[in-house]
Parts: C-alpha cells; structure tokens; sequence
C-alpha cells in the first residue's frame, strides 16, 4: 500500500477544534480540511438521519454594492436578479464567453442594491478575475473570503437544532431564503440533499456557534463532518462539484442545469452559444449510473458501451447508507437513457452498470 | 499497536507469513488505520503470477483505492473470499480474518529484503504523525 504525503495547505480557522475532535486532516484544493472525524460511513448516517455540522470556511465570499450593482448583474448572470428579493438568495453557473462554467454560485440579495456571492474556494482568483474585469462604475466589489467563516448544520434534525440554539425567529426560514445573524447570516440551504442551513460570520465568531451547535446537538445526535462525507452525501443527492461535473469546457445544458439558466432573458457571457445548443440539442449530458458488477468507480475511468468509448465518470463513489456503488458521468446523448447498460472501465476491465434517474437519493418532505 | 513477532514486513505495509513454501499475505494493523473503512477488496485469482513489489490486489475506502503490494515473488495459490462479501474483516482483523491471498513462494532468497517486527516497528513509530 502507498501513502501520500502531506502537503502545505491552508488551515481553516477551526482547525484545532477540529483536531481536538480527533479528525483526519487532509488536502482539499491547498485547505487543509477534516477528511472525517470518527468515521465517513458514521458521518453520512448521521446526516440522514440526525444531523451534522460541517466547517466550510474555506469557501470564498463577495459583496458587490454600488448603485449600478442590479444592472452589472442582471447583465452578467445567467438567470434574473431583479425578482430576487432582500431575504432571497438563488443558484446559478458563472458562465464563460464559449458557454463553458467557471464556476456554479450562490447569490443572496442583501438590499436593492448590495448582493452577497458565495463561491467555490478553489476558483476565488478566477472568479475575481471574471467579476472584475466586466465590473462598471457604480458597483464596487469586496472580496470578504479571509473575513468570513461558513458552517453548514444539515439533517432532518437541524432546524430543531438551529432554534434551540438561536431561537423561533429563524424557524420558519424558508428554502432559499436567510435572515441577518451576528454580522453575518443563516440561510436554508445546503449540500446533502436534506434539509439544512448555512451559517456566514466573522471568522472571530465561528468557534462560539461551533461549541453552542455542539452543546445542544448533542443530545440529538449531532456529529462533525468531515469532506469525506460531504462527498458522498452530495453524490448520492446528484449535486454536482467544480472540478468534477463542472468545468470552463462544459455549459450549464450538459450538466442538466438548463433550470439554473435563463434563455428567456437579455443577454449575458456565453448565452448566444447556450441558445444555439438549446436548439440543436446537447451532444453529452451528466448522467447517473449503478454498478451491476464488481467495483468502485472513481473520477476518470472510461465507460464503454459494446467496447466503444462513450463517455468518462466524473464522481464516483461506495455509498454507506445503501451500500451500492454509484457515479456520475458524461456519456454521448444517444446511451443517455435511464436503463441503459454501460461499461466502467475499472482499472482496465469492463464492470457493468446501469444508467439510473437523478438523484440518487431525495429526502422525504 | 500491533507487530506480531512471526510475520515478515515490508515498507508499503503489507505482511507476510510464511509457512514452508507457502505464505499469506495482508496489510498491517497501521496500514488498515491508514485506510480507514474497508469496503472492497479486488483480489488476485487462481494461479495468477505475481512480482516483488508489484501490484496484487486492491483494497479500497470511501475515498480512495490502495493497491497492495506482493511481498515476495510467486503463484496464487488462494485469496480470502470473505473479503467479498465483509471487507472489513481487514478493519476488524488485520493480521488473521482479514488476510488476502496465499501464494506459492518462487524465489525464497526475496524474503531476505524483508523487514522483521522490530524494524516495521521502528518505521511506523518514526514515520511523521498525521
């Protein structure tokens, strides 16, 4: 058996809670991150059954206010802002000139015009980049990412958990929606398929939530989670991840996330090429598979269909809680059927598995 | 943590038993914490040739697949097929109900690069702590 060896990574502001918590550290694009605590078979259970705390401080953070700030986003974003309101926050790709995604984000309308973005860690430089070179006078951005800390509280026991900590006031937050907490904000969302909440503070403030969520979780199970899980979690509830089923090279139609773009509105980057596909139809398309035989597949091996190259895993996992081996894909639009027998290739022989609807698993509502 | 005395190691943290010209092969109680979480193991089949220090089956976690090295030389002569179907035995078990394949040694004089107990011992304890 080989080893990795560890490398220079950046240490996430809880980082000794984390190892007083017994973790295994490990690299996650250059952060040094708690791969799991106890274990990542015990993790993912606890999040679907109970609930589990995530630290994902690692994750970047913009403000971009001004007074022109509406009409710089409404004619750079993919879907529209302006029925966004205060209180509101809404998904969509970052999309590129040639219709590929630099990114997949999360905007929060803080006032009419002030708006909080939150990005993927490993693509802070490049969506700075992206933001600023097509900023205009009147919207002024601030990159707050070495400010902010983000905790994710997520399960079916969260929001219990979540107002015995901080009160009634953000029970009946709704999905996609937040309220102002401590400098910063609670919003209902999340990466695990279940129900959940994202906590944005100061940095200086996130030991204090972390220590009140453990002292009241842990009478209802509540368990840190490390990334080993949040893996598999996300997998099984088909969210995709920057790196694996997005990329600069991949538009926003082939990942399935035509319901993230608006091809209704004024133009924005890439939305001429994103028109085009939409009417010619899409050549590859994100899929979901379950190995028939023998194996794990893991990101990069071949699928094969009758001996031919149709595609590439982008994800690929063991899931704890159902025990089966499932991945995502990018396959040729004509084996993209539900059903469908595919080959992975793992390590050099085919193992069957089928194609199968996503997601692989929805919480009960 | 554990060193049986009777088993041979080598620096990829596999050991091996050798019982006349035979011997088992599985990965070490440190290895299986380095691991974590059997839950699948490829093994080698019947009669398969292997080499010192090449690949002879696959142990994988959640995360990630770990190739398994051949201590020594030879022919499989058998593999641990209730692995198959409860991978973590090599968890539970490292060094009895979660050893991996058999095989017939082919050049004994290879079990001389091996490290005894006391040595593997001496590695693991100094190697940097995670």
């Amino acid at each position: 058996m080989t080893m990795t060896l560890e490398t220079e990574a950046r240490k996430l502001p809880l980082h000794e809670e984390h190892l007083q918590r017994g973790a295994r550290m490990g690299d996650f694009g250059g952060w040094l991150v708690p791969l799991f605590y106890t274990s990542i078979m015990e993790e993912h259970a606890a999040v679907r059954a109970q609930a589990g705390v995530f630290d994902i401080s690692h994750m970047g953070e913009f403000l971009i206010e001004g007074p022109e700030t509406l009409f710089f986003l409404e004619k750079n974003l993919p879907r529209r802002i302006a029925p966004v309101k205060p209180g509101q926050a809404v998904y969509m790709p970052l999309v590129n000139d040639r219709g590929g995604m630099v990114d997949d984000i999360i905007v929060y309308r803080m006032a009419e015009q002030k708006f909080l973005i939150i990005v993927n860690a490993g693509n802070i430089e490049k969506d700075l980049h992206w933001f600023r070179s097509r900023l205009i006078s009147g919207a002024v951005l601030t990159d707050l990412s070495e400010e902010m800390g983000l905790l994710a509280l997520q399960g079916p026991l969260s929001q219990t958990i979540l107002v015995e900590c901080f009160g009634a006031f953000y029970k009946d937050l709704r999905r996609f929606h937040y309220k102002d907490f401590e400098g910063g904000i609670i919003a209902r969302t999340g990466y695990t398929g279940e129900d959940g909440y994202e906590i944005m503070v100061p940095k200086e403030k996130l030991k204090k939530i972390w220590d009140v969520l453990f002292r009241v979780g842990e009478k209802h199970g509540l368990l840190a989670i490390g990334f080993g899980a949040r893996d598999t979690l996300r997998l099984e509830a088909a969210m995709p991840l920057y790196g694996h089923e997005l990329s600069d090279e991949i538009t926003p139609l082939e990942a399935d996330l035509g319901w993230a773009v608006d091809l209704t509105k004024e133009d924005f980057p890439g939305s001429g090429i994103l028109k085009k596909q939409a009417q010619e139809g899409i050549r590859k398309k994100r899929i979901g598979f379950e190995m028939i035989g023998r194996g794990i597949p893991r990101q990069g091996f071949e699928i094969q269909k009758d001996g031919k190259t149709i595609g590439a895993v982008t994800s690929g996992s063991f899931i704890p809680t159902t025990g089966k081996n499932i991945g995502m894909a990018y396959v040729a639009i004509d084996q993209a059927k539900t059903g469908n027998k595919i080959n992975v290739m793992v390590r050099g022989n085919p193992v069957e598995a089928a194609v199968v609807s996503l997601p692989f698993y929805a919480r009960k509502r | 943590m554990d060193f049986p005395e009777n088993l041979k190691y080598t620096k990829t943290h596999e050991w091996i038993a050798v019982q006349g010209a035979k011997a088992k092969v599985g990965v070490t109680e440190h290895a299986q914490k380095e691991i974590s979480d059997v839950v699948f193991v490829e093994l080698p089949k019947q009669g398969q040739a292997v080499q010192q220090s090449k690949p002879a089956a696959v142990v994988e976690s959640v995360k990630a697949a770990f190739d398994i090295y051949a201590p020594v030389s030879g022919k499989i002569t058998g593999a641990n097929k209730a692995l198959e179907s409860n991978p973590g035995l090599i968890n539970q078990s490292p060094y009895v109900d979660g050893w991996i394949f058999e095989l017939e040694i082919s050049h004994p004089a290879e079990l001389n690069a091996l490290m005894s107990a006391a040595q593997y011992r001496e590695m693991v304890l100094q190697a940097p702590k995670h």
